[in-house]
């Protein structure tokens, strides 16, 4: 006696099925929240570009296109340039900064080296705006940067740092060179040592070891953190405020601008659009990168 | 976006006599002076802005060039500056309810992500990204629009609600790694044994994740009593978060007082931070840096 | 219905996407048997196990314990338990805590619970550990907890997924034994998951051969040893000496080498392209008996390894076999053969195995 077959058992629902709803439900008020308050926040902005504010500075919604024909103005576009040479810069300085950091720590930090990835992260994490204030006093014109440079008669009494391009490009390193650090020091402690030595092996010199193994092995390193810090960098207005003058300020401060003292809300709302514009071509640009490079890794 | 799994700390296993010694060493020979000197110079100009706020927080006059002997007049004068301690009252209760929120939302969240295989989840999983690649001042400006554009008034309530929400996807980020490390077969052998799959949930998934949700929980809370971009941008007049306060007070002008503060800011953030890191420890489980890898 | 069969799948599919995992498998398992599912990864017999104990669906028919249809049931709701691969200890609880989970879940009391995780803790020789975390025990230890966790429950039917792959050789070994031991002792049906056919061989009552999502033989040890069905069986269980050839009036004649006599077979026809297949260890290479199926070939190769020596003999060109000789007390070092000689062999004519 065999039990009756039911060939169409596929419909019904199993305990598979009734346990991959239960998790529906724990997904369902996060991705509802996010949603709300951030997608439509987004979705807003984008429509706000094309919309009119209102005499006490509320958004009304509309069509027209005055803030997006106010990007062209030659006052803006040179603020978004300096903004893109000033993030780019700091992504190569940045770079120039985190590489030997975090080649020294991770080849030669033996065990203490978690303890001084740790001493880099943590403060870097503490409060960033204290962190500016503190670094905008050292770069001041009295300040003990400054002060040691000129007794080393590095600088002379009028060299100056804050109020200038180089202070503001000097407070967006400080600001963000530990996600430089952070990738780049994930690439070296995983790079295989014995790869160093076949590479000495292979090549001889340190220099040429460095440059046919080292440094393709932590390529991808490099990009991750070159996109962890043009995003902030690209959108930072604190150090621009802090360390740079009325002719440093970057699109961040154009924006915080036309919210706040300006009140033009579309063009505020136009400038953000452009910002995230930038923003998502650099983004766009790492990912086929990094595409490139795992389709060759895979080959 | 990164991982940074390498750098967490195991238990040393105790092999290998050979590797060891080699790690004390230096995994490659002697260090070049060249870069012990660079990574001296980066540690040195690291730390001397905190240093200096630190040092002038505790001088006896005004100056920020000159220090002319200890005082905590700067400590005694924020204490007795009302609206400073209200601020602080107001971004303490800002901090605690972002934190509750956004890890009670995300803790669901990431366990939902990990385990279900819904298109629901890989779209909440790519929304979950976007505020990791958009500059805050965006996230700011949407938020503040989005409140306008309701009607509603910029308060306290405004800051916390935006606050939620950035740190919802950090926490998501961050307890998604942890939930996907879990073994699956953890939950089943659970309901295998009779438990329901909520039972499963919460008697053996829930404590398993503890010490990462302590861990994400202390980070959170520091990370939105540090924010100052998306409070300054949905924050209502008064009463105003600390970080608020500090930004007008740096950007008119130094008063002294916000050395003293900006100390103990950075105090107490360095040990959250520091405690964050130290949690999983505490229960015997690797601990480490990755749990800031969300960044 | 039969109750004595304690599980029963009946046309079980489960299709992933567009390929199937397992395909149309009907399996009945006698209550009281260790019954292995053996084959290699990919096979299905994980599969296979997750739908018995209700962590996966079938894509279409049904499972059945003790004669009931539990296709729709959760695991909770079925009177099974599992031993993972991975052992899936609560690492938050301690040893007896995890023992008990599963008591605690269908409410026995608190002093019946004491009491069977006291004996349980003993059966898989543990006492003493009560106290401590799974973290701190050795990987045979965790695999007697989860062992332990499972079996308290008392279960119609316990199911076990590779629990010893995880384990060295020497310690795997001793809890195969101690495994069959326990198995013996409680009565419980055990359904064993394996791609180690040693295992099976030594552990089971029955052994179910898998292979691509489909069952090729079922058996006996012996059975499935001696008189592998497929191909594929004869090749997964243990070394064999598959040769091609096309059967013709009793005799397999190799595509490249002699006739092979296997014995006249009715289910063949004239002119059907076989496989025939020895095991090693059933070549003769002495004191043959009269009536063996003789050949001659040359030594190419000698591996001595320990209590065997294995010859790889080249029979025809193209075709090598490998015979394993004994090392017993008689066989002495000079009378080994070295490479380049020409040997003799032989076989019973009915270890020349017909595979269709």
């Amino acid at each position: 006696m065999t039990p009756p077959r039911h060939p169409a058992r596929s419909r019904r629902r199993g305990p598979d099925a009734s346990g991959a709803r239960i998790w529906t439900w724990f997904m369902l008020p996060g991705t509802l929240w996010m949603a709300a308050f951030l997608i439509a926040s987004l979705a807003l902005v984008a429509v706000l570009t094309v919309g009119t504010t209102d005499e006490l500075g509320n958004p009304r919604f509309g069509f027209d296109l005055a803030g997006v024909r106010a990007l062209a103005d030659p006052a803006y576009t040179e603020v978004l340039a300096r903004s893109l040479g000033y993030a780019l810069l700091t992504c190569v300085i940045c770079l120039l900064i985190a590489y030997p950091v975090a080649y020294t720590i991770a080849l030669y930090g033996g065990r203490w080296k978690h303890a001084l990835i740790a001493a880099i992260v943590v403060p870097f994490f503490a409060n960033y705006l204290v962190r500016m204030y503190g670094w905008s006093v050292v770069l001041s014109d009295d300040g003990p940067l400054l002060r040691a440079l000129r007794a080393v008669g590095l600088a002379d009494e009028g060299t100056k740092i804050l109020n200038t391009g180089f202070g503001v490009i000097a407070g967006l390193v400080y600001g963000f060179v530990v996600f430089m650090i952070i990738p780049l020091y994930a690439a070296l402690e995983r790079l295989d040592v014995s790869l160093i030595e076949a590479g000495r092996d292979l090549y001889g010199g340190p220099v040429r070891t460095f440059l046919f193994v080292t440094l393709p092995a932590t390529r991808q390193g490099a990009a991750a953190g070159l996109v962890l810090v043009f995003l902030p960098a690209m959108g930072d207005f604190v150090s621009a405020q802090l360390m740079g003058g009325p002719d440093q300020i970057m699109i961040g401060n154009l924006i915080q601008d036309k919210f706040f003292q300006g009140q033009n809300w579309p063009l505020g709302s136009a400038l953000t659009m452009l910002l995230m514009l930038v923003l998502l071509v650099g983004m766009l640009g790492y990912l086929r990168r990094t595409r490139k490079d795992e389709a060759e890794a895979r080959r | 976006m990164t991982q940074l799994s390498p750098t967490t700390t195991t238990a040393p296993a105790p092999d290998r006599p050979v590797e060891r010694t080699r790690t004390r060493r230096g995994r490659a020979g002697r260090r070049p002076r060249v870069l012990v000197a660079v990574t001296a110079l980066f540690f040195a100009l690291l730390y001397l802005p905190i240093a200096v706020v630190t040092l002038f927080s505790f001088n006896s006059q005004k100056s920020l060039t000159v220090f002319d002997g200890f005082s905590l007049r700067w400590y005694r004068a924020f204490v007795h500056d009302d609206v400073l301690i209200s601020s602080l009252g107001t971004s303490l209760r800002i901090s605690l309810v972002a934190t509750a929120g956004s890890v009670v939302l995300g803790g669901a969240l990431a366990l939902g992500l990990v385990r279900s295989r819904t298109r629901l989840g890989s779209l909440a999983g790519l929304i979950m990204l976007v505020p990791l690649i958009t500059p805050e001042i965006v996230t700011g400006v949407a938020s503040m629009l989005l409140f306008k554009g309701l009607g509603v008034t910029l308060s306290t309530g405004t800051v916390m609600l935006s606050e939620i929400t950035f740190s919802l996807s950090y926490v998501t980020v961050i307890l998604r790694s942890r939930v996907a490390a879990l073994n699956p077969e953890v939950e089943e052998a659970a309901m295998d044994l009779g438990a329901t799959r909520w039972q499963a949930v919460r008697l053996v998934t829930l404590p398993a994740l503890l010490p990462a949700v302590l861990a994400s929980a202390v980070l959170i809370f520091a990370l939105v009593f540090d924010d100052f971009v998306l409070a300054y941008f949905t924050t209502g007049v008064d009463p105003q978060p600390l970080s608020v306060r500090i930004y007008s007070a740096i950007r008119f002008g130094v008063q002294p007082t916000i050395n003293a503060v900006g100390t103990l800011m950075l105090a107490g953030s360095i040990g959250l931070i520091a405690l964050a890191l130290f949690i999983p420890r505490l229960f015997g489980r690797r601990g480490g840096l990755d749990i800031l890898s969300g960044s | 219905m039969d109750a004595t069969h304690a599980v029963r799948l009946d046309g079980v599919s489960k299709r992933f996407a567009d390929s199937y995992a397992v395909h149309d498998l009907n399996l009945d398992i006698e209550a009281g048997r260790f019954f292995s599912l053996l084959g290699p990864s990919g096979c299905g017999k994980t599969t296979s196990l997750r739908m018995i104990g209700g962590f996966t669906d079938p894509t279409e028919g049904s499972v059945l314990l003790a004669g009931e249809d539990v296709t729709a049931l959760p695991p909770d709701k079925r009177n099974v338990n599992t031993v993972f691969q991975s052992y899936a200890l609560f690492d938050h609880l301690s040893i007896a805590d995890n023992v008990a989970f599963g008591l605690k879940r269908k409410g026995v009391q608190k002093a019946e619970i004491r009491r069977r995780v006291g004996e349980m803790l003993e059966l898989v020789q543990l006492d003493g550990f009560a106290a401590r975390r799974p973290r701190t025990l050795s990987g045979g230890q965790r695999q007697r907890v989860a062992l332990a966790r499972a079996l308290v429950n008392r279960p119609a039917v316990l199911l076990l997924d590779e629990p010893l792959a995880a384990l060295d050789l020497k310690l795997r070994r001793q809890m195969q034994v101690e495994l069959k031991q326990i198995q013996r002792e409680v009565g419980i049906t055990f359904v064993f998951v394996t791609h180690d056919q040693d295992e099976a061989l030594t552990m089971s009552d029955r052994i179910c051969v898998m292979n691509e999502g489909r069952v090729e033989q079922c058996g006996t040890p012996e059975d499935v040893y001696e008189h592998p069905a497929s191909r594929f069986v004869a090749s997964f269980m243990g070394t064999s000496n598959l040769m091609t050839g096309t059967y013709r009036d009793g005799t397999v004649t190799l595509d490249q080498g002699p006739a092979l006599p296997v014995g006249p077979r009715t289910a063949i026809a004239d002119g059907t392209a076989v496989s025939v297949s020895v095991r090693p260890e059933k070549v003769w290479l002495s004191d043959f008996e009269p009536g063996m199926s003789m050949q001659r070939g040359v030594i190419r190769e000698t591996v001595y390894s320990g209590p065997t020596t294995t010859y790889l003999i080249e029979l025809a060109p193209g075709v090598t076999l490998s015979v394993l000789e004994q090392n017993t007390a008689r066989a002495r070092m000079e009378d080994r053969w070295s490479g380049g000689e020409t040997v003799e062999f032989g076989w019973r004519p009915e270890h020349c195995l017909v595979l269709a």
